[in-house]
């Protein structure tokens, strides 16, 4: 009995596309080491995980979408627009607090998501027609009433520079070197732990698992579909804000052009999870590992001799393939009968 | 009968819009609107746009979406503009030069085709949402041709080549001409062959296609490759109108095509709209665009009105919608 129930846990986990992804992390991370040993350092994954946590962030807006059965591609231009209203309002009003930054940031993130949430919910538009009509509305108003001007690093409230040099981990080299883990992985664990907890113990997150399974069903078993489809893209533009500020205190520079046109690395990271875009399906820790499989294969593309002229390449391949993987099986087990758009 | 008459009113409120978008226009630009060179420049515009939106509306009578256009645009005129590039030099010969631009034309559709039939392959065989499957061939397509040209743009076409979307025949620009004939054959397609009016049944209900003996996936195979033609063909008429070619070039197109389409009637769950509907929200952005430069409004300011527009479109679908379904149950109760 108790075999038996353990090999019907190994059978359950071998159809996860969590452990497979796991596998090509693995295999590829070594294959890397072996071109430079340097890749797998703790140094370097420290790094590494900095310079992702923000995409990760967004990440984690972009998979409850498509849980939803819904797609986002404004959440760039929210981030860009929460990113620098903030650098600005904290220059004019001359407050150096990181919390007032991410506080504007949000703000502007949470209004701008609510603006989604309200067309989608209310007016019954299409997700994709409505987020590619908003983010042309936001990029283009932020550049038109804000300004186009970059904020440089002179220019920049410190916060933010302090900010992003804040570890929690110091670590010492054998040669003397310092080198830290830094906060932003701890805000990420977070907010992919706060949103676990949405997904799996509260009726809103059940209720985002079952629009995202059959919309009607939904409605008719009780949901508030439109309270529900408003809260989630509200919460998109709310991590999207928290990762405008995380993307200003890493590179020390504001461009307002910046960001808009990174939304296809982040759907590719997400997809390449397990989520799918028929919602439904898919878990945060496959979300984690397609942020990871992606921001290895960006970071190593030149240590394997391929210029950085591949990377469109890479993530649109990476797309197909793996929404390829995830369609198929599917389509399979439902059956073919029934023919899925 | 009544879907007739509702089928109309769509085109009548198209028509009205685009009218009288045309008349506020014309009032409030006096003199600069309803000018001959005005003219001539929205004439040379319309063609590779309006090429574009007939490859999106294809895939959305589908009830599907091809993102990936503009990118299979980029990639098939960067063929083309190698094959004209390297095989033409001064002393070559007329018939030899000739040959090089069927060459290139022929080449640039061949790989718009297979654009296509790759888009068609995932949405129909693999089973992948059609916004997924051509964001990611999209990324894919635009990927081989930074690869191929390094991201570098490639200029300087035979002369004769540049008559193609300069050329003007009895007064009327080349490009203009092309896009009428497509633009025809695309309507022949769509009324009068049986496969047009399988596009529109798999559209809207694509179950209900099945169990009438359509094949759906071929159909499928079909409607995007030959979204992926009209791209091509887009795409040959605008390196021979620029003179030039980069990967990138046009990426404005996409928002403005799926905008066309929904301001045009098409239904973006599928199953209707038509190329008249189509024509006219292109002469109505299109005017609207004119009006726009003759402004000297910036292009982040138009790329806001673009996507408020795109947006009160679906509004009010939403609510002339809603009308329509309460008239029919008026009907019914009477």
């Amino acid at each position: 009995m108790v075999k038996n129930n353990r090999s019907l846990r190994i059978q359950k986990l071998l159809k996860q596309n969590e452990l497979y992804l796991f596998l090509v992390i693995i295999v590829y991370s070594i294959f890397i080491t072996s071109l430079n040993s340097s890749f797998l350092s703790l140094e370097n994954l420290f790094d590494l995980s900095k310079s992702s946590a923000g995409m990760g962030i967004m990440a984690i807006g972009v998979f409850i979408v498509l849980l939803s059965g819904g797609i986002d591609i404004s959440f760039t231009a929210i981030a860009i627009s929460g990113q620098y209203i903030a650098a600005n309002v904290l220059i004019a009003s001359g407050v150096d607090n990181i919390f007032f930054a991410f506080f504007i940031s949000c703000l502007v993130g949470v209004a701008l998501g609510a603006i989604n949430g309200l067309l989608i919910s209310q007016f019954k538009i299409p997700t994709l027609i409505t987020t590619l009509g908003t983010a042309s509305v936001f990029h283009g108003a932020l550049l038109t009433i804000v300004g186009t001007k970059a904020i440089n690093s002179a220019q920049l409230p410190d916060c933010f520079k302090a900010f992003g040099a804040k570890d929690v981990l110091i670590l010492t080299k054998p040669n003397g070197v310092n080198y830290g883990l830094s906060i932003f992985i701890i805000i990420f664990i977070v907010l992919a732990i706060l949103t676990w907890l949405i997904l799996k113990y509260t009726m809103l997150g059940r209720g985002i698992y079952a629009i995202g399974g059959d919309i009607n069903a939904a409605e008719r078993s009780g949901f508030n579909v439109a309270k529900i489809q408003f809260f989630i893209y509200c919460y998109v533009g709310f991590l999207a804000g928290i990762a405008g500020v995380l993307h200003i205190s890493l590179i020390r520079y504001s461009n307002p052009t910046y960001l808009v046109g990174t939304e296809l690395s982040v759907i590719a990271a997400v997809v390449l999870g397990g989520s799918r875009i028929t919602g439904g399906s898919g878990t945060i820790i496959g979300t984690i590992m397609g942020v990871a499989m992606v921001t290895i294969l960006n970071n190593s593309l030149i240590l394997v001799g391929l210029s950085s002229y591949w990377h469109n390449f890479f993530v649109g391949l990476i797309i197909v393939i793996s929404v390829s993987i995830t369609s198929y099986q599917s389509k399979r087990s439902i059956g073919n009968i029934v023919f899925r758009r | 009968m009544l879907g007739k008459y509702s089928k109309h009113s769509k085109i009548l409120t198209l028509f009205i819009i685009m009218i009288s978008v045309f008349m506020v226009i014309s009032i409030f630009l006096p003199g600069k609107f309803l000018t001959i060179r005005n003219f001539q420049s929205m004439f040379s515009q319309i063609p590779e746009f309006g090429l574009l939106a007939i490859a999106v509306m294809l895939a959305m009578l589908t009830g599907g979406i091809d993102l990936s256009i503009v990118a299979t645009a980029n990639l098939a005129g960067i063929v083309a503009a190698l094959i004209l590039t390297k095989y033409t030099f001064p002393q070559i010969g007329v018939y030899e030069e000739l040959f090089t631009i069927i060459l290139a034309i022929a080449s640039a559709l061949t790989v718009s085709l297979i654009c296509g039939f790759l888009n068609g392959i995932l949405v129909a065989y693999v089973g992948v949402p059609a916004i997924l499957a051509t964001l990611g061939t999209m990324g894919l397509f635009s990927g081989i041709a930074i690869i191929i040209t390094k991201g570098y743009g490639i200029i300087g076409f035979p002369e004769k080549f540049l008559f193609i979307g300069s050329g003007i025949i009895l007064l009327i620009p080349v490009p203009m001409i092309i896009f009428i004939l497509c633009a025809l054959v695309a309507v022949l397609i769509l009324n009068k062959t049986t496969f047009g009016f399988s596009v529109y049944m798999l559209g809207s209900n694509p179950i209900s296609a099945r169990f009438s003996g359509i094949n759906n996936e071929s159909i499928l195979v079909k409607t995007y490759m030959m979204s992926g033609l009209f791209a091509g063909l887009a795409s040959i008429i605008m390196i021979s109108r620029v003179n030039s070619i980069r990967e990138g070039y046009g990426s404005v197109y996409l928002l403005q095509a799926i905008l066309v389409c929904v301001l045009g009637g098409v239904d973006p769950s599928g199953g209707s709209g038509s190329i008249f509907g189509l024509i006219m929200g292109i002469i109505t952005l299109q005017v609207l665009q004119s009006g726009f430069n003759i402004l000297s409004f910036s292009p982040f300011f138009k790329k806001v009105i673009w996507g408020l527009i795109l947006i009160l479109v679906m509004v009010i679908n939403f609510y002339s919608a809603k009308l329509s379904q309460k008239s029919i149950k008026r009907l019914k109760t009477n």
